[in-house]
């Protein structure tokens, strides 16, 4: 009898721990049904998919707890690998799927497109990835972003290298002597005049050089590089797409090109899982501003923020067998707040949607990825809320190092040293 | 002064990797008067099956090479019989637009087959660097330079000297009186299709190395290809090799003195000019201008 009794209290155990689930499932009237566009297939279909992940363990999650508005989560999703199918997509799958509110795009070569389709049938656009900056600067009623905006990206680069990197070469930030490499689509010249103008403005620093490129077309950094070495900066501003960091840091080596540190922002490129896959250990020293990675402490968050934030590792841990990656946290923040947003508003009126989204105001810690949330006027949520966090490359795998409050790593590398001894 | 050596090492490596694009797209154009719009994909291919034999096998891409060859000979015959044959008697337009369709379907049977994930091949000599005086070569690099002038000059030689490519000539010349004289024409267009898809998968082969496999791979170097084709003369092998050289040279010190946004400006304004003024290509034969490009 005696040896029963363990048995029975983890089967209680058991159904006590799967009650506030099943629960929660079994309270959920009908469906709500919004439309995901995603880049699943052309040059962006690994983020794109990704992305997409995010969403996906996002709404699982969001089912477990109420889903929106009392409704079962669902999802019509669309391919747009490009413009024109983002258009044309997001046409559809409000005509045809009679969703009253759209999310996606993960690129900004694509939220333009449609969220302008979305607009002309008055539908919400809520973007969770896109930082075009012009993105909320159109005018439109019916579009909101929750990420930063390439401004964003370009701010906190600058802040990154005034509040940590210069000090730590024992320079003042007027004295660092810095160049820019972006590619030339609207995400990476958003974010990169941004940090141009705040590290010339605010800071003074020596700009050597801003080069642009497409980053569809390059094939060869090598002339940018040799022009770069003999300029010797302190610092290299990047911002890039995925192919392109592989090979312009593949042929940084082959030109022995050592600038002090490399800043670069963005879940592409210097920050996809892709550019260590492609160089292992060579990839050691680059930052990347990303959401946080390895290494976060999840105890620094509030409450609210703490429990689905871990809740929200652990199911892409479990899905994916790794930590969650750029990709899935812009999507899963997105999402998790425009479920808030929903269950506020009780409706997807477009009038109390707005008024639901404007009323939110949430301090750092709040959501998932440490977010907070304060939208202003042109459904743009305010940089400052959007905590942002300085990954670096070690020995394979991007880490979490800044701000050092927020992570148990620090730092490796700075200055960056030869390249045999990044090891 | 001293980026000097650099600049000029790095032109003859990138114009290698131009030729080996555009050495088969200028032998199909020249004796088929078929401008391939697949020709990127064929490359994609050849990319990912180094990237397979070496995933599965750990084959180093030299030696898929030997693989290669009859791999993309097969692959060559294959897609001639399949839908190049059907066209080859067909106007230009239909042509292109076949071209233009295979060119999505390969790309898109790719996408299913192997997803649109970024594959890498990293065999020991990917990053390997050979140092000479002030300028650093990348070993992958070397290689694909001296296969696309061994390939250049092989192709050169054997339309000039050998039985076959005197006939290739004489088709590309003159099909009609080809025909007249009692030469197989359709077997010449299966010849030059196969030869110009083993040349273009064998660059695939060699590129894997040097640059991230994935479906659309292709499409960064196509557009390049064309324009070097139409610089160096359409259908004429020593022009690809010389108007890959010339691209090459303008896009590295272009990019080094006035900044690498204003490369694909300089090529193309050079790529107007010489449709212009000498329509035919530096090194082209007389005509080529008026067969729809």
């Amino acid at each position: 009898m005696q040896r029963r009794i363990p048995v029975v209290a983890v089967a209680v155990l058991t159904l006590l721990a799967a009650l506030p689930v099943a629960t929660a499932q079994a309270q959920l009237k009908g469906e709500y049904k919004i439309g995901v566009l995603e880049p699943l297939t052309g040059p962006l279909s690994s983020e794109g998919k990704r992305h997409l992940a995010g969403y996906e363990i996002m709404r699982d999650l969001i089912n477990a707890r109420g889903g929106v508005m009392g409704k079962k989560l669902t999802f019509a999703i669309a391919d747009i690998p490009n413009p024109t199918a983002a258009a044309s997509e997001a046409n559809r799958l409000i005509a045809r799927e009679g969703v009253k509110i759209l999310t996606g795009s993960f690129s900004s070569t694509l939220c333009g497109a449609a969220s302008e389709a979305a607009a002309r049938h008055n539908v919400i656009y809520w973007e969770s990835s896109c930082v075009d900056p012009r993105f909320t600067r159109r005018g439109l009623k019916t579009t909101f972003r929750t990420e930063i905006d390439g401004i964003g990206f370009g701010w906190y680069q600058v802040e990154f290298a005034v509040k940590y990197v210069a000090p730590r070469l024992g320079k003042k930030p007027s004295e660092l002597r810095v160049v820019f490499l972006s590619e030339d689509s609207s995400y990476g010249q958003g974010a990169t005049e941004a940090a141009r103008a705040r590290a010339k403005k605010e800071f003074g620093m020596q700009e050597l050089a801003a080069e642009y490129y497409n980053f569809q077309t390059i094939n060869d950094f090598t002339p940018i590089l040799i022009k770069f070495k003999q300029l010797n900066p302190d610092i290299l501003f990047g911002i890039s797409r995925n192919n392109d960091a592989i090979l312009l840091w593949k042929q940084a080596k082959e030109q022995s090109f050592v600038p002090k540190a490399v800043i670069t922002a963005g879940a592409t490129g210097f920050g996809s899982p892709d550019f260590g896959k492609a160089l292992g250990n060579d990839g050691n020293g680059p930052f990347a501003l990303l959401e946080p990675g390895p290494g976060f402490k999840v105890d620094g968050l509030r409450p609210e923020g703490r429990e689905i934030e871990a809740a929200f590792r652990a199911a892409v841990q479990k899905a994916t067998g790794s930590y969650p990656l750029g990709g899935h946290q812009l999507a899963a923040g997105g999402l998790w707040l425009l479920k808030l947003v929903l269950d506020k508003a009780g409706t997807d009126e477009l009038g109390a949607f707005r008024k639901a989204v404007f009323a939110l105001d949430m301090p750092v810690g709040s959501l998932v990825n440490g977010w907070g949330a304060k939208f202003d006027e042109t459904g743009q949520n305010s940089n400052d809320r959007v905590q942002h966090y300085m990954l670096q490359w070690q020995n394979g795998e991007l880490v979490t190092v800044w701000p050092e409050q927020f992570t148990t790593n620090r730092t490796k590398w700075l200055p960056l040293p030869a390249w045999d001894q990044r090891k | 002064m001293a980026a000097l050596p650099q600049l000029v090492v790095s032109t003859l490596l990138l114009g290698g990797i131009y030729a080996l694009i555009a050495v088969g797209l200028t032998l199909i154009f020249g004796i088929m008067r078929v401008v391939n719009f697949a020709h990127g994909e064929f490359l994609m291919l050849g990319m990912y099956l180094a990237f397979w034999a070496f995933a599965l096998w750990h084959l180093d891409p030299y030696v898929v090479l030997v693989i290669a060859l009859p791999v993309f000979f097969a692959v060559g015959l294959l897609s001639y019989w399949l839908v190049m044959q059907g066209v080859i008697k067909a106007s230009h337009n239909v042509q292109i637009f076949t071209t233009v369709g295979l060119s999505i379907a390969l790309q898109n049977a790719a996408l299913v087959l192997w997803t649109g994930d970024y594959r890498f091949v990293r065999p020991w000599h990917a990053s390997e660097v050979v140092r000479l005086g002030g300028a650093a070569l990348n070993l992958s690099q070397i290689v694909a330079f001296a296969v696309a002038v061994a390939f250049t000059g092989g192709l050169m030689a054997f339309m000039k000297f050998t039985q076959a490519g005197r006939v290739m000539r004489a088709t590309a010349e003159d099909r009609e009186a080809a025909t007249l004289m009692g030469i197989d024409t359709e077997r010449v267009y299966r010849l030059a299709w196969t030869i110009g898809i083993v040349c273009v998968g064998v660059a695939g082969v060699l590129l894997s190395p040097v640059y991230t496999v994935y479906p659309q791979a292709g499409l960064q170097f196509v557009l390049l290809a064309y324009v070097v084709v139409v610089l160096g003369g359409l259908g004429d092998m020593r022009g690809a090799l010389f108007g890959s050289l010339i691209v090459a040279a303008v896009e590295t010190v272009g990019a080094y003195t006035l900044g690498i946004a204003w490369k694909e400006v300089l090529y193309f304004v050079l790529f107007i000019l010489v449709l212009v003024f000498r329509p035919a290509g530096l090194f082209g034969q007389r005509g080529a201008e008026t067969l729809g490009m």
